[in-house]
């Protein structure tokens, strides 16, 4: 260790040197671009979180068909959390001259624990978001309802046993959601009336639930303690098992963000790479001599590694200054747009990955061709020994590769997302080494052209080795930022798609069948757009191939759809957003069976054939499963887990529903329908729909403050890689130049090189992001895959551009001294 | 014909200072000197005397203060370095004292540079026709690093010889050899020279090598010395 004390001193030295500091930058931009991102969508996240949990009314739920203990709550509050209690279950409203099957949600003082509830002192009076449900003695209906009973705010309606006094007209409720099996007309009241209804008796059909809200920390503490305890039919829901589309779209943005950050760690790992090859080379003069002097192999590894060490702990510690006032500034611009700002904090977990990135690209890229420097023979300062053998690249990339691996993984914990993006890399390499062969063979070949791009064709052809290592570092830098807009593109595109804007933002139900007819014709004559009637029957699913369901299906209680009844349909024609998965759609000529949806088929564990047996009403109906169809759950159009073929269900008493888009504007016509038709039950989910678009734009919006980051750092290890080869370059412009080349000549023919580079690695980047973006799509983000031509074409043009402009910024020390300047700093 | 129409190099009144922080340092200072077509000139004198300021000012690789410089027929002091440049690239070859030769490139791709500057046909056959006649048919592939610096120079030489030069400009090409390696170099420089016709202009301390020109300039201060011009024996 003697030796390393003393020559610790040659690590000071090491500051001064080009190769070091674009290592140094590499490491900087890589660990400040990872922890700004971790930093970033952590902030994100608990932003979203914040707006989305109001879907729940709380941060998290506890839902069970029996009371919930009282102990579970109190054991939340002694850890600080807020709770609240809700009871849900059907009952017959009384009121005036009739009564209404409606759906109650009882709810205590302190709900909701997140969120707001909309609502009006009479219909036609203004809306306004309180933060509590009704008092006592009170209870809140929709405006509907107000018309089924023929009742108005202030008259009394029985529940059970008491009456309460209609204080307010229920607009939206945070926890509404969005559910068709809730068919009656929705009413809340106070929690503490419930008992008094004794409506709830043993039997009912009840939903109890249990809300909370806290600190993340506070929230995964209380389910860890929770756990063990709950039995069975206790489900613990967040936001994410909540809402379909609202938790999609989180789904998405969520990845979208892990995608995000694993291409900053490709482009880092990358960057870092390079520059330790580069300061490698450099380095076996220094090693040889050090050699010469005495010094052993051993000592000469540990002397390296000490000195990559200190570079690490440099280089991280100033990447994570950068982080700090990057996400504070990003941070500030997000909560600008949002409806409710999140303060921003610096989570230590969302650093960490930025600090494994720092270790394993020292470790995997940097160290490799570093420690190779031990086997350097003292001989070197005499001759040169013959450059790096092949067997050693191929077992640095094989590290490199299985690192990358490793650290996407650790990343992301997607493996689709690691392969996808993998996979679009080694196509990259395969296609660039195929290439560039021919390539290269056909550049030494050419002479034509003017003396610029002759020289520039030369040139390329000189420095096929260097210049091919750049063009594939290119070539997967712009695969990578490709790849994001690409898949940001396209997320766009599918939440558009979803949610259009005339997408469906009323529904109708209840519709009997004599008013099937009249219904349509009312909404085409105030030229409401509708795709279609569906006709429905209520029914559970009771056997599959005769034996008991619950039997039958071992993750029956986490199945929600087999433990309440389900809307059974009948169609002729396969509904336009839905896609046949497996088997056959009945054809006009007839059929039999039942269409079952895609994941629920997989769920349950379902094979083509089965025979299904749902109880609707008092029969039992028995079906094949004929074909699985995916469902766009987000479309907002009316959507069912199980299709029958025409003619199996017609002795059954069905009523028909559709979706509709109108205008907020239009409104009126809603009272219109109710009085024509007071019987159909109005769903408005218009609201919902909103909220669903303003998280999108929120996460939009962090999407492109994303890519644009990823785009920056792109840039970043673009000019890192170019400067690798600074030096040589620079010392060739000199003496080009000496030679007699004019500065014209020079920069014409350095530009026209770097743009041909450029162009080159656009379209393999393109060609490999479009692989890429192919799988990433099927697997991760289930979009449909197209090719973007305007991309093949947008790409390499400006990936030519820039590497142009770097090749001209790289020449700019040698263009304006004299050659004589540049002779006497060659001969230093 | 008078020696001035005959001159391939002529420098008048020559001076050249540079500015070191607030001082003036003068280089060169009323130079004047005339080398004829396909004659070889050794300029001999001590480290800093000025040598190789005049050399490049000689070779246009930089402006003088005052003065002119003509070469090959042209005015190269009044030419802006875009022209100078056309002009080196023409006219004139380089031999230096540590080769520069570029490291990452084989001895061929560095002898083809500067044909790729000119509109030569078939750059890479001249390119190793010179290699071959400096001895290194066999080395074409090899980079810098594999070569002695015997062979390194004789890649540099066949790169000065490679456009064809009027003028050839040497700067002390045997500085970095020993002496029997300077010796074959400096037999290699001088056969290249004799069968291409070139001017020579070399700067070298070494007083055998000199010897071999035509005429030897001894400088010092940056002045030629009185009686400077010997004619070598």
């Amino acid at each position: 260790m003697s030796g390393l004390h003393r020559l610790g001193w040659l690590s000071r030295r090491d500051w001064r040197q080009r190769d070091v500091r674009v290592m140094l930058a590499s490491l900087m931009v890589a660990v400040g671009i990872v922890a700004t991102i971790g930093l970033f969508a952590d902030h994100l996240q608990r932003t979203i979180m914040t707006s989305a949990t109001s879907f729940l009314a709380a941060d998290r739920q506890l839902a069970s068909s029996h009371p919930l203990p009282e102990a579970f709550r109190s054991e939340a509050e002694n850890r600080g959390m807020a709770t609240a209690r809700q009871i849900a279950f059907a009952t017959m409203l009384q009121g005036g001259e009739g009564m209404e099957l409606v759906r109650v949600r009882a709810v205590d003082g302190d709900y909701p624990l997140r969120g707001e509830v909309e609502i009006q002192d009479a219909p036609g009076e203004p809306r306004r978001m309180v933060g509590h449900g009704p008092q006592e003695g009170g209870i809140w209906v929709n405006s509907r309802l107000l018309r089924l009973l023929d009742v108005a705010p202030g008259d009394r309606v029985g529940v059970g046993d008491v009456r309460l006094r209609i204080t307010g007209v229920l607009v939206r409720s945070p926890d509404a959601g969005f559910d068709l099996a809730a068919l009656a007309p929705r009413v809340m009241m106070h929690h503490a009336d419930v008992e008094a209804a004794g409506v709830v008796q043993p039997g009912s059909r009840v939903t109890y639930r249990d809300l909370y809200a806290g600190t993340e920390s506070q929230l995964s503490g209380f389910h860890e303690w929770l756990q063990p305890r709950l039995r069975e039919g206790q489900r613990w829901r967040s936001v994410e098992d909540g809402q379909a589309g609202v938790s999609d779209a989180l789904d998405r943005a969520e990845r979208f963000l892990l995608l995000g950050g694993s291409l900053a760690v490709l482009l880092a790992a990358v960057a870092v790479a390079v520059a330790s090859r580069q300061y490698a080379l450099g380095q076996r003069d220094t090693v040889a001599l050090l050699k010469t002097l005495g010094l052993d192999g051993r000592t000469i590894g540990r002397l390296y590694l000490l000195r990559l060490g200190l570079w690490g702990v440099v280089g991280t510690g100033l990447g994570l200054l950068l982080a700090l006032p990057l996400f504070a500034v990003l941070a500030h611009i997000a909560n600008r747009f949002l409806e409710e700002p999140v303060a921003w904090q610096v989570s230590p977990t969302a650093l960490l990955p930025a600090l494994v990135t720092a270790f394993v690209a020292l470790f995997a890229f940097a160290w490799p061709p570093i420690r190779r420097l031990r086997g350097v023979t003292a001989m070197q300062v005499l001759r040169a020994a013959p450059g790096e053998q092949g067997r050693w690249v191929v077992l640095d990339l094989t590290v490199a590769v299985v690192a990358i691996f490793g650290l996407l993984w650790f990343y992301s914990g997607e493996v689709w997302l690691v392969l996808a993006l993998l996979g679009g890399l080694a196509a990259l390499l395969a296609v660039l080494t195929l290439l560039s062969a021919g390539i290269v063979s056909i550049l030494g070949r050419i002479r034509g052209g003017n003396r610029a791009w002759r020289l520039a064709l030369v040139a390329l052809y000189r420095h096929r080795r260097s210049g091919l290592a750049q063009m594939s570092v290119f070539a997967m830098v712009l695969m990578l930022a490709a790849t994001l807009f690409l898949t940001r593109s396209a997320l766009l595109e599918d939440w558009h798609r979803q949610l259009p804007e005339d997408a469906p933002n009323h529904f109708l139900i209840n519709i009997a069948p004599e008013k099937v007819e009249a219904v349509g014709d009312f909404l085409e004559a105030h030229g409401m757009s509708f795709e279609a009637l569906y006709p429905m029957v209520r029914g559970r699913l009771v056997r599959i191939n005769g034996e008991p369901v619950r039997q039958a299906v071992s993750k029956h209680d986490e199945i929600g759809a087999l433990n309440r009844d389900l809307n059974l349909t009948w169609m002729a024609e396969l509904p336009s957003d839905n896609r046949l998965q497996r088997g056959q759609w009945w054809d006009d000529t007839g059929g039999e069976g039942v269409s079952v949806e895609a994941e629920l088929f997989e769920e349950m564990g379902l094979s083509m054939g089965d025979e299904l047996t749902f109880r609707i009403g008092g029969q039992q109906v028995t079906a094949p499963v004929r074909s699985v169809r995916s469902v766009q759950w987000e479309s907002m159009r009316p959507n069912f887990f199980m299709v029958f073929a025409p003619g199996k269900l017609d002795n059954l008493s069905a009523t028909w529903l559709t979706s509709f888009h109108l205008e907020e504007g239009r409104k009126d016509l809603l009272n219109e329908l109710g009085r024509q038709f007071p019987a159909v039950s109005i769903l408005e989910v218009d609201h919902f729909i909103e909220r669903i678009r303003s998280i999108i734009a929120q996460v939009t919006r962090a999407m492109e403050a994303l890519l644009s980051m990823i785009l920056v750092s792109a840039l970043l290890v673009m000019a890192a890689v170019v400067s690798a080869t600074l030096g040589a370059r620079q010392r060739e412009g000199a003496l080009l130049r000496t030679l007699g080349a004019r500065r014209g000549l020079l920069v014409g023919s350095s530009m026209l090189e770097f743009a041909l580079m450029g162009l080159i690695a656009g379209f393999l980047g393109v060609l490999a992001a479009e692989l890429a973006v192919w799988a990433l799509q099927y697997r991760l983000f289930e979009g449909s895959f197209r090719l973007h031509a305007e991309l093949w074409l947008v790409l390499p043009a400006v990936s030519a551009l820039v590497l142009a402009l770097m090749g001209r910024w790289q020449l700019s020390p040698v263009l304006n001294v004299s050659p004589m300047l540049l002779l006497r700093r060659l001969e230093d | 014909m008078s020696e001035a129409t005959d001159a391939i190099i002529r420098a008048q009144d020559l001076s050249h200072q540079v500015e070191v922080g607030a001082e003036t340092l003068t280089l060169l200072s009323d130079i004047n000197l005339s080398v004829a077509a396909g004659e070889s000139v050794a300029i001999l004198g001590r480290s800093g005397s000025g040598k190789t300021t005049l050399l490049g000012l000689l070779a246009g690789l930089d402006l003088p203060s005052s003065g002119t410089v003509d070469l090959a027929g042209e005015r190269i002091s009044a030419m802006d370095e875009d022209s100078r440049a056309r002009h080196r690239a023409n006219r004139v070859g380089f031999v230096f004292q540590s080769f520069q030769l570029l490291p990452t490139l084989s001895a061929l791709e560095n002898v083809l540079l500067p044909l790729e500057l000119g509109d030569v046909r078939d750059a890479t056959g001249r390119a190793k026709e010179l290699l071959e006649r400096v001895g290194l048919g066999e080395r074409l592939g090899h980079t810098p690093r594999q070569l002695s610096g015997g062979e390194q120079q004789r890649v540099a030489i066949a790169r000065a010889f490679a456009a064809n030069p009027a003028v050839l400009f040497a700067d002390e090409p045997t500085g970095n050899l020993d002496t029997t390696t300077g010796q074959q170099i400096a037999d290699l420089l001088m056969a290249l020279n004799a069968e291409q016709g070139t001017t020579l202009v070399l700067v070298t301390h070494d007083e055998e090598l000199a010897g071999r020109c035509n005429r030897r300039i001894r400088m010092d201060g940056g002045r030629l010395l009185d009686a400077a011009t010997e004619p070598s024996l």
